[in-house]
């Protein structure tokens, strides 16, 4: 049995490369973001003593599905300011520490995680966190009546044991590496029992979780008002403030419209701009008069070719797709140069990532000409190659936001210079998410974002075939590597499974990898002390307001 | 009067029916499950499947709009799938900002309307005729998106006059009123002006000058009060055109009102509550027009329902 020890005070075995798992995005089931690197500004440096009072202002694009963490398909800001998990990252090292917990032990090759539970935490209604908390939690989440959006996350997950109140133990049917990545996202956030019980479906319009902020009012497509918790006094240790926060609130505005956001911003009506719109990011950093965070994504933007497809089925010309495709372009063009090349269907931040991958494309026209003449596809009429009477066309469905369309239009140019017609489609998500199970599409040009290469299962496993599969992509080779890797505990063996993994899939190329973007927060200068970590989260703690 | 308004408000029902169907089938025949929207990719099958039982959305059709249809005769619009909220709820927390929001558009749409119609009939051929003809042109030629914009970085931005977003204050509704009332005050505009040079020309206004009657009296008692007519008819139609214009101007002001929700429910597939603002919207749009049809009579004496 092998048996590993994270603890609160003592020092921290478990690194990011023991656990393999990285810290998931609090914020975020989709939009998860990589590690910070702050190029203006530092917000900072408290020379003077931190000030108390002010509020926070901040701004969201649109109203949270729901504010109860388990109803929401993918959390935001609001979210991270009012819940905790059992467990968060440290900002500067990645590891893994504790949060509402102090400490944890792992036993039985992976299938059972006891957590020794901090005392003394209250939810927002008063309710002590117990062991209770976490097993409430926990069943509310895969209870199939809830269905929670997030209930996958928990893997196999057989029941929550409660030896004491502050002892919680997680058993599993069998053993899931990713599970720590899982326990940082928001749909793991603890709840409150009694709130469970006494507001039911109603627990997203009364929010009571235990982080360092309290709801107080959400006016639907206006604001949400959050209060400071007063009692808060267990702040991730790499805070300097641990206890409650300094402002006395927080105001999340919904403004929709990017340009207004941008103004309101300037004006000085927020504090900080969340998610920066990457038209105006450029202007608004080189103005210097802003701090700026900008943080990788952990995901990116990928072109899926379904390989059902006549077109697709030959791997020769999806592979010519890869040797076609120039991502620095991409970046420069449609990504105004904030962003990354993708060189694997995992991003260079999301845990797994293998670098100097043999079968990574990088941009030779040449040699996708020499694989499309190999194919049989001959110079035609139309301009496109052509085979059997039947151009090399095909159209690609795309969201209609504006970067996928410019990073369309530009893999349009390229794919053209070697004979392939690419036509661009634009569907709104419900569209898209429904008409892909059957099979539809020729390809589509999306972006996912997560902080584990298991996100691979659902993207490339036969048995997803009629939901995230969407190139319908099967490989026995590809599904029992996608296995292995959710139960191969052991991080080194578990990074070979997922090396193997990205070859197998650049050599198939189901998707072409394209490019990462980052993720641009600013914030007005008299906003001390704030932090931005890897997953765009904003941490509050140590922030106070110095005008 | 009395048995004209209870007619007329019975014609609500098969109106506001046929919506009903209308929407509903539109809802289920565009592409798009709210189920999928709200598990996003990561549910199981069977979760999905459980959220659609649950949601009642594995009925056939005919049921569902059954069910839909039995729950709004008892005042019940159902519950939004997607936030879980009473459709009725979301909708009247969303309605009072719509509302405020047309009226005030409608003020800047008939007062702007209306002074520049008669401005131009008064001065007919002249040069502020022009002008005011070329400014209701530009009124409803310029997208609303992009005057708001424009709005925003002068009063807000560069003047710092009004706010740039939100409805926390009564000068928050300013720039999105003139915004939104514009474009129909363009049209007011043109119509008032040829109506009311129709008017002038008639040979009862020729007798009313004739007699000595003070010219503001042969235009206000006379003149506009009879050309009028055709302008009101305009206005209730105009109310729709704000109704769906707010959409787009709420957007770009952060304004918390219904053509917001709209959209938002439209992108989730979220079926109650896209029916419910749809229902709504239509009995405001037949109520506001029964109020005008009602106005012509006290607008023209000749006019008598019965």
């Amino acid at each position: 049995m092998r048996r590993t020890n994270c603890s609160r005070s003592g020092t921290n075995k478990f690194t990011r490369r023991d656990l393999l798992t990285r810290a998931a995005a609090a914020g975020a089931g989709v939009a998860v973001s990589g590690a910070v690197s702050r190029i203006v500004g530092s917000s900072t440096s408290a020379q003077a003593a931190p000030r108390r009072g002010g509020t926070l202002t901040l701004v969201l694009s649109s109203d949270p599905p729901s504010l109860d963490p388990q109803k929401t398909p993918a959390g935001d800001l609001s979210h991270f300011l009012l819940y905790n998990m059992l467990v968060s990252a440290d900002r500067n090292t990645d590891t893994f520490i504790p949060e509402m917990a102090d400490s944890w032990t792992i036993d039985e090759g992976g299938k059972v995680i006891t957590f020794k539970l901090h005392p003394g935490v209250k939810f927002h209604d008063g309710t002590p966190f117990t062991s209770h908390a976490v097993q409430a939690t926990i069943e509310r989440l895969v209870n199939p009546a809830m269905a929670a959006p997030g209930a996958s996350w928990i893997g196999p997950i057989d029941h929550v044991e409660t030896p004491d109140d502050l002892t919680a133990r997680l058993v599993f049917k069998q053993p899931y590496a990713p599970i720590f990545s899982s326990l940082r996202i928001i749909f793991l956030a603890m709840l409150s029992p009694d709130a469970i019980a006494k507001l039911g479906p109603n627990y997203g319009q009364n929010p009571v979780g235990a982080g360092p902020f309290k709801f107080r009012q959400w006016i639907p497509g206006d604001r949400i008002v959050l209060d400071r918790y007063a009692d808060y006094a267990w702040a991730p240790k790499f805070y300097k403030n641990r206890g409650a926060v300094y402002v006395d609130g927080a105001v999340v505005r919904i403004i929709p419209d990017e340009s207004t956001q941008v103004v309101a911003f300037e004006r000085g009506d927020l504090d900080i701009l969340w998610q920066a719109p990457a038209s105006s990011a450029g202007r608004l950093i080189q103005s210097g008069k802003y701090q700026v965070f900008k943080t990788p994504t952990a995901g990116g933007y990928y072109l899926g070719l379904n390989v059902t497809k006549p077109i697709f089925s030959d791997v020769r010309v999806r592979q010519a797709i890869g040797w076609a495709t120039n991502r620095d372009e991409v970046v420069d063009y449609a990504l105004e140069k904030l962003a990354v090349p993708m060189d694997s269907p995992i991003a260079p931040t999301i845990w797994g990532y293998a670098k100097g991958l043999k079968n990574a494309y990088h941009y030779d026209p040449d040699r996708a000409r020499r694989l499309l003449a190999e194919a049989g596809w001959k110079p035609g009429a139309s301009g496109a190659l052509e085979k059997d009477g039947r151009p090399l066309a095909f159209r690609v469905w795309t969201f209609a936001l504006d970067t996928n369309v410019r990073i369309g239009i530009v893999l349009q140019t390229q794919l053209k210079q070697v004979g392939i017609r690419m036509d661009i489609d634009q569907l709104d998500a419900a569209t898209l998410l429904a008409r892909t199970p059957s099979g539809q599409q020729d390809a589509i040009l999306i972006s996912y974002g997560w902080p584990d290469a298991d996100i691979l299962y659902y993207f490339f496993h036969s048995s997803r075939m009629a939901t995230t599969n969407r190139v319908h992509f099967s490989n026995p080779d590809v599904d029992r590597l996608l296995e292995e890797g959710r139960v191969t505990v052991d991080p080194t063996k578990r990074l070979q499974v997922y090396r193997q993994l990205q070859e197998t899939l650049l050599q198939q190329a189901p998707w072409i990898p394209l490019a990462s973007a980052y993720t641009i927060t600013l914030a007005h200068p008299w906003v001390r002390d704030l932090y931005v970590d890897k997953y765009a989260n904003l941490l509050t703690n140590d922030v106070y307001i110095q005008k | 009067m009395q048995r004209y308004v209870v007619q007329r408000l019975w014609h609500l029902v098969p109106v506001l029916l046929s919506v009903s169907v209308l929407v509903f089938l539109m809802v289920h025949l565009v592409p798009g499950d709210p189920v999928q929207v709200m598990l996003q990719e990561y549910g199981s099958p069977a979760q999905e499947a459980a959220l659609r039982h649950s949601l009642g959305l594995d009925r056939p059709l005919a049921v569902q709009y059954g069910t839909f249809l039995w729950r709004l005769l008892h005042g019940d619009l159902g519950r939004s799938i997607h936030s879980g909220r009473p459709v009725i709820a979301e909708i009247a927390l969303r309605l009072p900002y719509t509302l405020w929001l047309t009226a005030a558009s409608m003020a800047v749409a008939i007062a702007l309307g209306l002074v520049l119609g008669m401005v131009a009939a008064l001065w007919h051929r002249r040069i502020l005729d022009y002008a005011a003809m070329i400014a209701a042109l530009a009124g409803i030629s310029l997208p609303s998106f992009w005057f708001g914009l424009v709005l925003i970085l002068v009063f807000s931005y560069y003047l710092r006059w009004l706010p740039a977003a939100g409805a926390d204050t009564p000068w928050s509704l300013i720039l999105p009123a003139v915004t939104l009332g514009t474009s129909a005050a363009s049209i007011i505009a043109r119509l008032s002006r040829s109506s009311l040079l129709e008017v002038l020309r008639q040979e009862f206004i020729r007798t009313a000058r004739a007699k000595g009657v003070n010219e503001l009296q042969v235009l206000y008692r006379h003149g506009l009060r009879n050309a009028l007519i055709p302008v009101l008819s305009i206005i209730g139609l105009q109310f729709a055109g704000l109704l769906g214009g707010a959409v787009i101007v709420e957007s770009v002001f952060g304004w918390p009102g219904l053509g917001r929700l709209a959209v938002d429910a439209i992108f989730n597939r979220d079926m109650p509550l896209i029916q419910g603002i749809v229902l709504i919207a239509a009995a405001i749009f037949v109520a506001v027009n029964l109020c005008i049809d009602l106005l012509y009579a006290l607008v023209d004496p000749r006019i008598r329902y019965s």
